[in-house]
């Protein structure tokens, strides 16, 4: 689930970057360090939106480093039990799939692959259902419901599942 | 509050969990002699009997070796079925515990008193925890229920995953960390072993996996089993929702028993059951309700006509036709409780005021002692009259308190060393016990009119009153 949140963070810039643009400095190495991060708490931080308030500087003793503490709004991503996303399919194996929707990861495993889909090897192992309607391979677009997340500090994975109403294929890379 | 239900669920319980527990460990060889299965549930039907037990008295009970029974109860106390307490006591403290047994189990009274052994022993003491096991046994079957639900559906379950080699074991949210860039197998973190899932264990033993007949008959067994489980667990459900509602039964922890049991025993006027507990608790708690008898027993005196006015006044309200047992009862508790407020109060100033007093009144009050005979003398001539109905105990009594009078206050401090608690217990019995108080409480009024030379005649009232006493408990 995405959410539009503010946040707060402490920038330390460099004093090579003070002069006139140090405002633009600050912003642009704010996008860079945050953009893409994880947190347990929040989740992955997809975008700034908009800065709210930079509060003053202060010079660190010593290195000539100066912090500023940075509110920020942003847009992040948090993945829930129960919910449903769809997901890209990195990789099939006899356990089950991997498949990721942004930034998340997602397993699901064969026990939650429908039971009338088949794991079949090869050279491009997938799943199949017996009359060859359905294949589950290496970027096939998946409808799932996160079943399991386990959140890290700084990661999140979760398991996910194929085995209800509505949910599996949605789009199929070799009959498109 | 009724423990029948309760001990019919533990007993369903056991039978239907316990049945087949060995508390043998795995290595041992099971030859049939060494077989202990079945125990448990011998060991909680034991226990459903009784409510607080020592275990060496369950294991004598059981014909069971101590060892065996503990390994049992342990293995029971991990299951939270009952609680333990261990306790490190002398032979005396046993005896407490013996005394509230038998309050309890309204057995035979425990009638040795085993010279006490200064050597501390560690006792355990086991019971069951109702509540607990209400609560034990209904998250058991949840568990139960709910895994082979879970399994049957395979919906929304976290896939396990096991390490043959180091049986280590993962989930399914472990599965990043798992991969392994080689195969498409998970490999063990620790031991780089192939994972297998685990949830096939339970139900499939079929060769072949992901066989679309194998799931089948999975599934199959699976609700068989559930079926089963329904069918065979039927009456300990039912138990379990009878009990539901009612109070459960709370012993509380070991020594709440003990002092609640030996309790209960004397307010049953067990009176050979309270023996012991007292002599060795002395329970200070008890006795406060009975004060209001004592005054009974004051107010009594007025019937010789020589009672003060409140006294009186308090003897005609609360004069009733009091059974003699009851009002022995409390008298018996709360003159001893007096007597030894007094003893504590006085201890330490008794061996130097005795010496003192007979000083002084050799010296100085010699009329105060010829009044005080002149009195004692009165009060006796009086006395006689009444104890022509009396009986021989009663004889034993004058006797005692003559010699403690008549010695004059000398004796007094030898006849109080006499009621010290230790001697009491051996002695006769109740009957010396409440001669002792009133000895005690003479000579603390003599003391008075000693000291207090002003306040002499209420003190010889006073004293009166407390001789009066006597009487009453005598007739008792």
């Amino acid at each position: 689930m995405f959410f539009h949140i503010v946040l707060e963070r402490n920038m330390q810039l460099h004093p090579r970057h003070f002069g006139r643009n140090l405002r633009e400095n600050l912003v642009s190495k704010l996008m860079k360090d945050v953009e893409g991060t994880c947190s347990g708490r929040h989740g992955f931080v997809v975008a700034i939106t908009g800065i709210e308030n930079i509060g003053k500087g202060l010079i660190r003793d010593g290195t000539g480093f100066v912090t500023f503490p940075v509110k920020y709004q942003c847009v992040v991503f948090r993945p829930f039990k129960g919910e449903i996303l769809e997901a890209v399919v990195t990789m099939v194996n006899k356990m089950g799939f991997f498949a990721e929707a942004g930034p998340v990861q997602i397993f699901v495993s064969n026990h939650l692959i429908p039971d009338d889909m088949e794991f079949q090897s090869g050279d491009m192992p997938n799943y199949t259902t017996s009359d060859g309607s359905v294949k589950i391979q290496k970027d096939s677009e998946v409808r799932l419901k996160i079943i399991g997340t386990r959140v890290d500090a700084t990661e999140i994975f979760c398991i996910g599942t194929i085995k209800d109403d509505f949910l599996g294929v949605i789009n199929d890379p070799a009959t498109a | 509050m009724s423990v029948e239900p309760f001990n019919k669920l533990v007993k369903l319980a056991a039978r239907a969990f316990y049945d087949d527990i060995t508390t043998k460990g795995d290595n041992q060889p099971k030859t049939g002699r060494s077989d202990n299965r079945g125990i448990a549930v011998v060991v909680l039907d034991a226990l459903t009997r009784r409510q607080w037990v020592r275990e060496e008295d369950l294991a004598k009970d059981l014909k069971l070796h101590s060892k065996q029974l503990r390994r049992t109860l342990r293995f029971f106390e991990e299951e939270k079925l009952i609680t333990r307490d261990h306790r490190r006591e002398t032979a005396k403290g046993a005896k407490i515990f013996s005394a509230a047994v038998a309050a309890t189990a309204d057995g035979q009274h425990p009638t040795k008193e085993g010279e006490e052994k200064i050597k501390l022993h560690t006792h355990s003491y086991c019971c069951l925890d109702y509540a607990q096991i209400y609560d034990v046994v209904r998250y058991r079957m949840h568990r139960m229920k709910k895994k082979l639900k879970d399994e049957l559906d395979e919906k929304n379950t976290v896939q396990e995953y096991i390490c043959p080699n180091c049986a280590k074991r993962y989930t399914a949210l472990d599965a990043l960390r798992l991969i392994s860039m080689d195969d498409e197998y998970f490999h063990c973190e620790s031991c780089n072993g192939e994972l297998v899932a685990e949830s096939d264990k339970l139900a499939a033993q079929e060769g072949g996996d992901g066989d679309d007949n194998a799931r089948k008959r999975r599934r199959e067994k699976l609700r068989d089993m559930l079926d089963k489980l329904e069918v065979q667990l039927k009456p300990l459900v039912e138990q379990l929702t009878r009990v539901k509602d009612l109070p459960v039964p709370e012993f509380g922890t070991l020594q709440a028993w003990e002092a609640r049991a030996s309790a209960a025993a004397r307010s049953n006027g067990d009176s050979s059951g309270n023996d012991p507990s007292r002599s060795s608790q002395g329970l200070g708690g008890t006795p406060m309700p009975f004060l209001g008898d004592t005054k009974v027993e004051v107010a009594f005196s007025g019937v010789e006509g020589k009672g003060e006015g409140i006294k009186s006044e308090a003897e005609s309200t609360s004069l009733k036709v009091l059974p003699p047992w009851m009002i022995k009862q409390g008298m018996n508790l709360t003159k001893e409780q007096r007597g030894e407020i007094k003893q504590e109060a006085k201890m330490d100033g008794s061996s130097v005021a005795v010496e003192f007093s007979d000083d002084k009144k050799s010296t100085e009050s010699d009329d105060k002692k010829n009044l005080q005979d002149e009195y004692v003398k009165a009060y006796y001539a009086a006395l006689l009259k009444k104890q022509q109905e009396l009986e021989e105990a009663a004889k034993k009594q004058q006797e005692l308190s003559n010699t403690s009078l008549f010695d004059g206050l000398s004796g007094t401090s030898s006849g109080r060393q006499v009621g010290m608690k230790s001697k009491r217990d051996e002695d006769e019995g109740d009957d010396v016990e409440w001669e002792e108080a009133p000895v005690a409480g003479n000579s603390n009024e003599n003391y008075k009119v000693d000291l207090n030379v002003e306040a002499d005649a209420t003190a010889e009232a006073e004293a009166e009153v407390e001789d009066d006493d006597d009487v009453d408990w005598e007739e008792g």
